[in-house]
């Protein structure tokens, strides 16, 4: 079990993450259902973000439509489970591994680019799957959606929801942060620094790049899929470009060169939505002006903030490699 | 070991390279030398693959490499630095060059590892040959500029080369740095056996360490031979030294 | 047999005809957005917005002058100016400051602008549809290929050439034309020969948010003017840049004509799929010239 030795975690941080999921797991008792709601979109919202994230923060890459493989996701899991009669789990596990095939294929067209090509042509391709979702009525219901796509009941409840998203985020995030702390994830840091160099001393750049495409898309298969257990229904807006950049937003909100940064970030834009929406109907008014505060004064986002100010010990901690 | 010969190397209309002959010896030490815009660094990118040629062959170890792209060059034993600090900012000094290391090590791919566990040993020890050792934690961004060609130098050494090819290794630097940095290669070159190709504007700075020159000018080479042989050519007089 | 021809063949015609115009909006709208990308280097995500602001404000000056063909004429040159002033404000205001930063920050800053603009034209339009009356000389149709075909569209098809030839002798015959261009190409040289690159900067968001202004206002008669109409333009404007080359202005007008005549012969063939018809398009050009088919500027 080297993977669970003190070489991956840092035992300093582990204390405040366990109290942390002890209260999570508590907390639906005592709160109202519309809270453990809320809670459970952020879990899901929170480990998308993190998907995306692995590509954007720590590969450098312009992903602009991530959403569209969250969507993918979905739509694959509440097509199986209202057009077949399989198992209700093939249709979970399918979910994610239908992302990152799309991953897959629309990342071979643009790691062939850089930067900004890479997210125009990414924009391309993803809207492409947008339009069908949107359009083919017979297959995915068009604009309306799916609705009421059959559950267990098990995880069909608000607090069933809930558990389950929580647990999926602490496996997703738990191999996220493997990832990110492994010779790939270091590797790919590289290659957000300096692609160039990264060519230079030995690196497939290019192919780095795609796997990581893969991964990120893989689990926002999965984000997709809890999408379907939260909601119960799935709808083209998912895959809408908008939707998308308001994830990248959610990443820069939390600090996107951070580990733990965009599930702050998610937390924040969730309950600013949710909250903010019950005063006034000019949320996104305010959402723009917030955006517009932080590209000023917090570029490195809140967690990135916070680490800077208070952390920095704990940061260096961690870097900190250990004598041979 | 190394061997160039006709390369050319045109942007639109500009003829950057345009005939070029290069020979490398296993252990030898090899200056290029030329006044700014003379093709050097184009030359190098076209070793290294940064750039592909328009014609002319490179030959490595027996085998063509001009038409590889830079990462299997790379595998082939050919790592470089370059002439402007290109280093990975954000990182630590210790991962930049182990991330070098476990490219060499073919572990760039391994998900379920920690990094921190790996090839520790040899990027320390790189660390200390090239007096990076007490710096490991730092970010490299935030090094000097002398320290950040070192560390450049550092993670070119990451790649186990058989051949290191540097780009302006002294590009930039004080005079003392100047020193220190040809000591090092000088250094590297004696007690490593590497194979080094290095190029540099200033020729006094080469005569003392090169045991074999190349002249460049207007992107042909003019002449390759020993420091005195090159000192003494009247070609090299005439459009190098007099046309400065 | 031979009716069957006939019939296909007009509807072919006129379904050409329907494209072209439609292409000729979606150019002036993503020629304003490629001049932006070239010389700023960043997708402008609430161009979309300003296209939205132009037919609204086209709307509210029709109405002022009591909605007639003055109305319309006015309105046509005024709106965009109304959309280049709110431009200029955010570029001198907030925007220019973002100039020497990291260059993601640029585009989160439009996309920001994007949520803003949007929820203050609810604030101050509010969600109802609105629509303008062409003026009279252009109202009613005349028989093109045996169906009736919109005059309005035929000022259209005369206005987009006119403002494709006007963009062109601006960039090469005026000199802060030519210093735009040569700014998209290298920036460094243009600072380096004193020149202030920030006020290029400007000059280049505002003509090219003043492009999107005048689109908008341009197709208020076709459409009816409303929220959500700024999310379809964006995307579609992205596409078009993308596949005619990021900047290029001739790009601009290849990729708009592409994606109007996909969009209008989609609709002919396969209407319940149209939509995809463009996207299918912009997939099978980019895999073939992955940075579109006229060569970027930069």
């Amino acid at each position: 079990m080297r993977v669970l030795s003190k070489d991956f975690f840092n035992l300093r941080s582990l204390g405040p993450i366990i109290a942390l999921l002890v209260v999570l797991v508590i907390l639906p008792s005592i709160i109202p259902r519309f809270y453990i709601y809320i809670l459970a979109v952020i879990f899901m919202t929170a480990l998308l973000a993190m998907s995306l994230n692995m590509v954007v923060g720590h590969g450098g890459l312009f992903q602009f439509h991530h959403g569209a493989f969250y969507g993918v996701g979905a739509y694959t899991a509440a097509l199986m489970l209202t057009k077949t009669s399989l198992p209700m789990w093939l249709g979970f596990v399918a979910g994610p591994f239908m992302a990152a095939f799309v991953g897959l294929l629309i990342g071979m067209f643009c790691v062939r680019l850089t930067k900004l090509y890479f997210g125009m042509l990414q924009i391309s391709l993803g809207s492409l799957v947008w339009a069908i979702a949107f359009r083919w009525y017979s297959f995915t219901g068009g604009d309306d959606g799916i609705h009421g796509i059959p559950l267990p009941s098990l995880i069909s409840s608000t607090k069933g929801a809930y558990y389950f998203g929580l647990i999926l985020l602490i496996l997703c995030v738990t191999v996220i942060y493997l990832i990110f702390k492994s010779p790939f994830g270091a590797t790919l840091q590289a290659i957000r620094d300096n692609p160039e160099r990264c060519e230079a001393i030995g690196i497939n750049v290019r192919r780095h790049q795609l796997i990581a495409i893969v991964i990120a898309t893989f689990f926002a298969g999965v984000a997709g899929v809890l999408f379907v257990v939260v909601e119960g229904s799935v709808f083209p807006d998912l895959l809408f470009w908008v939707f998308s950049l308001e994830l990248f937003i959610m990443c820069l909100l939390g600090g996107w060169f951070t580990f733990a940064g965009p599930i702050l970030g998610a937390a924040i834009m969730i309950s600013l939505r949710t909250f903010v929406g019950i005063y006034t109907e000019y949320w996104t008014l305010i959402l723009g002006i917030i955006l517009i505060l932080l590209i000023f004064f917090l570029p490195e986002g809140v967690w990135g903030y916070l680490l800077e100010k208070f952390g920095f010990q704990r940061k260096k901690l961690l870097e900190k490699e250990p004598d041979p | 070991m190394l061997r160039v010969e006709g390369i050319h190397k045109s942007f639109e209309d500009f003829k950057a390279v345009s005939g070029s002959d290069l020979t490398v010896e296993a252990g030898q030490l090899v200056a290029v030398i030329g006044p700014n815009g003379a093709g050097k660094t184009t030359l190098f990118n076209l070793i290294t693959g940064q750039l592909k040629a328009d014609r002319g062959e490179i030959i490595f170890n027996d085998e063509d490499i001009s038409k590889l792209p830079p990462y299997e060059i790379c595998r082939k034993g050919i790592a470089r630095s370059f002439q402007i600090a290109n280093i990975f900012p954000r990182l630590t000094v210790f991962r930049n060059v182990q991330v070098s290391v476990l490219s060499q090590q073919r572990k760039s791919v391994k998900f379920f590892r920690p990094a921190r566990m790996l090839a520790v040993k040899e990027t320390r020890e790189i660390l200390e040959n090239v007096g990076l050792a007490e710096k490991a934690d730092a970010i490299a961004g935030s090094l000097a500029h002398g320290d950040q060609r070192t560390l450049e130098i550092a993670i070119a050494l990451g790649n186990k080369p058989e051949l290191l090819v540097l780009d302006e290794p002294t590009a930039g630097m004080s005079p003392e740095e100047t020193g220190a940095t040809m000591e090092l290669i000088r250094r590297l070159a004696d007690s490593q056996g590497l194979t080094i190709l290095f190029c540099e504007h200033d020729m006094e700075v080469v005569f003392n360490v090169a045991q074999s020159i190349m002249v460049m000018h207007q992107g042909i080479s003019i002449i390759q031979g020993g420091p005195d042989e090159v000192r003494n050519s009247a070609r090299v007089q005439e459009c190098y030294l007099g046309g400065a | 047999m031979e009716s069957g021809y006939t019939i296909t063949f007009a509807a072919l015609g006129s379904q050409f005809l329907v494209g072209l115009s439609r292409a000729m909006i979606l150019f002036i709208v993503s020629s304003g957005m490629s001049l932006v990308l070239g010389v700023l280097r960043v997708p402008n995500v609430a161009h979309g917005s300003l296209y939205m602001i132009g037919a609204f404000a086209a709307f509210s000056i029709s109405s002022l002058f009591g909605g007639g063909s003055t109305g319309f004429w006015l309105a046509l040159v005024f709106a965009p100016l109304v959309v280049a002033l709110i431009s200029f404000v955010a570029e001198r205001s907030l925007f220019r400051h973002l100039y020497e930063r990291e260059h993601l920050m640029l585009l989160l800053f439009t996309f920001a602008l994007m949520l803003i603009l949007g929820d203050l034209v609810k604030m101050f339009w509010g969600a109802d549809y609105r629509s303008i009356m062409a003026p009279e000389m252009f109202q009613g149709a005349v028989p093109i290929f045996g169906s009736p075909f919109p005059k309005y569209n035929l000022f259209l098809l005369g206005v987009g050439p006119l403002v494709a030839v006007l963009l062109w002798l601006f960039i090469t015959k005026t000199k802060i034309g030519k210093i735009s261009r040569a700014a998209a190409v290298d920036m460094e040289m243009v600072g380096a020969i004193g020149i202030n690159v920030s006020w290029v900067f400007a000059f280049a968001f505002v003509l090219g948010c003043l492009l999107a202004g005048l689109g908008g206002a341009l197709v208020s008669p076709t459409v009816s003017i409303t929220l959500g109409m700024d999310h379809d333009i964006i995307m579609e404007a992205f596409l078009i840049v993308a596949i005619g080359g990021l900047g290029n202005m001739w790009g601009a007008l290849v990729g708009s004509l592409i994606f109007g005549l996909t969009q209008s012969f989609g609709v002919l063939f396969w209407p319940q799929f149209a939509i995809v018809f463009p996207y299918a398009a912009v997939v099978i050009v980019l895999t073939w010239r992955p940075k579109g088919i006229l060569k970027s500027v930069w």
